[in-house]
């Protein structure tokens, strides 16, 4: 009971501080007593109920106070009380909201026909953490699948952050055949992919061979590994990703896996779609700004807006062998 | 916060508002004691949380509805000291206000036959 009322006395700090310095004690007293109360009763459901109660209680008088705090401080000192009221609130928010989800702008081309150059979304944070063994049972947490989008590190430069999608995982054996992707002796059918040349380039296409003159220090680090009777296999802790736009994409046949540590989440949902080059996109400029600023209504693309990118599992046809 | 001046002005009271000038106005409690006397008058309807008691009872302070009476503590609980808060004149005017606000809007009920005149209770539905 004791380790109730700390819990409940930091949660305390959901509250302004005026009013946690005058009611926070008495808060805490008649948490107590209350607990008490419902101690002496029997069975889980009073507990379970109370528990729902006091957080319902919590999460709604908080934000009324809040409110009320910032709407006083608004009122009576229009600079100072205001800001500091602000910053509070918003400071949790932001904490919050940079823990779960993480805002990245998409710069190229490589997913296009899933996900556009311009396209800002929310990533979600949460799903592909390592929670560890407690956090496991209480967050959304799930392994990454075959056909997931991910937003990961990008390995050659863990500056930058890349999305594609996921195609093999450890143990699969992976290999082009006249752009068709076949995986573990099964021809792929991705209708999510785009083919934007009809020509077919060895490398790109014919995957693996030796390496080319994109293939980076990685790229050749895998094919010279990782490469059994013609098949890439993808080692633990690994995955293998592809971009959409298979003709145009920069992905795993030319840098190698990602490693599992350096996925960052899942795209959650578009927030804004904005039809810009690439450079301005990867790169803050001012030019930009005005250029939002004069065409914010026509060139943003209202029908992507809000829209869930999807993680699509691919058919497998098998027979490829 | 403007100062009301009439009870009529601060009508219609929120139900926990109501209730807890109910709760005062035998005497004076501390806040888990208003908490058991509002449970007690609704039959366990409204539980009224910390957040949503403290947060009345501030409000109802700066409306002068209620006042601080002292800090001592609870023979029937603990030896803890907790802080008590009494009723003021404003703060009786305005809960008989309501209450006689309330019984205008029962009895207009029973005229419909809304309510059974008896006891006042629901009549199940069928009029």
């Amino acid at each position: 009971m004791t380790g109730l009322c700390r819990i409940y006395s930091l949660l305390l700090y959901a509250y302004p501080r005026d009013f946690r310095r005058a009611y926070g004690r008495d808060m805490q007293q008649l948490f107590r007593d209350r607990c008490r109360e419902v101690g002496r009763a029997a069975g889980w459901q009073p507990v379970l109920r109370f528990a729902a109660h006091v957080a319902h209680d919590l999460f709604t008088t908080s934000t009324r106070e809040r409110a009320a705090a910032i709407w006083s401080a608004a009122r009576k000192s229009p600079r100072r009380g205001f800001i500091s009221e602000w910053s509070v609130t918003i400071l949790m928010y932001l904490f919050a909201a940079t823990t779960l989800v993480q805002a990245y702008v998409v710069p190229t081309g490589s997913m296009e026909g899933t996900i556009r150059v311009g396209d800002h979304m929310l990533v979600d944070r949460v799903s592909y953490a390592n929670p560890g063994l407690v956090g496991r049972h209480i967050l959304p947490y799930r392994e990454v699948r075959r056909g997931d989008l991910v937003v990961f590190r990008y390995p050659e430069d863990i500056r930058q952050n890349y999305v594609k999608r996921v195609i093999g995982l450890p143990g699969d054996r992976i290999r082009l055949e006249n752009k068709q992707v076949i995986r573990n002796g099964s021809r792929l059918v991705e209708p999510y992919t785009q083919h934007i040349t009809s020509y077919i380039d060895v490398y790109r296409d014919d995957f693996p061979q030796p390496p080319e003159f994109y293939t980076t220090p990685r790229g050749r680090d895998m094919l010279a590994r990782h490469v059994e009777n013609g098949e890439v296999v993808v080692p633990a802790d690994a995955l293998f990703v592809l971009g959409d736009n298979r003709d145009n994409s920069a992905d795993s046949r030319y840098w190698g896996f990602v490693p599992r540590s350096y996925v960052i989440g899942e795209p959650l949902l578009v927030y804004w779609s904005y039809d810009a080059p690439t450079a301005d996109l990867e790169e803050w400029s001012v030019d930009h700004l005005v250029d939002v600023a004069e065409h914010f209504f026509t060139r943003t693309r209202w029908e992507r807006t809000l829209l869930v990118p999807r993680s699509q599992a691919a058919r497998e046809m098998g027979g490829a062998r | 916060m403007a100062k009301p001046q009439s009870p009529e002005e601060l009508q219609p009271l929120t139900p926990p508002v109501f209730h807890i000038l109910m709760a005062l106005a035998d005497g004076e409690r501390h806040g888990y004691g208003i908490m058991q006397d509002v449970a007690r008058q609704t039959g366990g309807a409204l539980q009224l949380g910390p957040g949503t008691l403290y947060g009345c009872l501030k409000r109802m302070l700066s409306a002068r509805l209620v006042e601080e009476s002292d800090e001592r503590p609870d023979p029937a609980l603990d030896d803890e000291r907790r802080r008590y808060y009494r009723i003021t004149p404003l703060g009786d005017r305005a809960v008989r206000a309501e209450a006689r606000r309330m019984a205008d809007a029962v009895s207009a009920a029973i005229g419909k036959r809304l309510l059974d005149r008896r006891n006042a209770g629901f009549s199940g539905g069928k009029a």
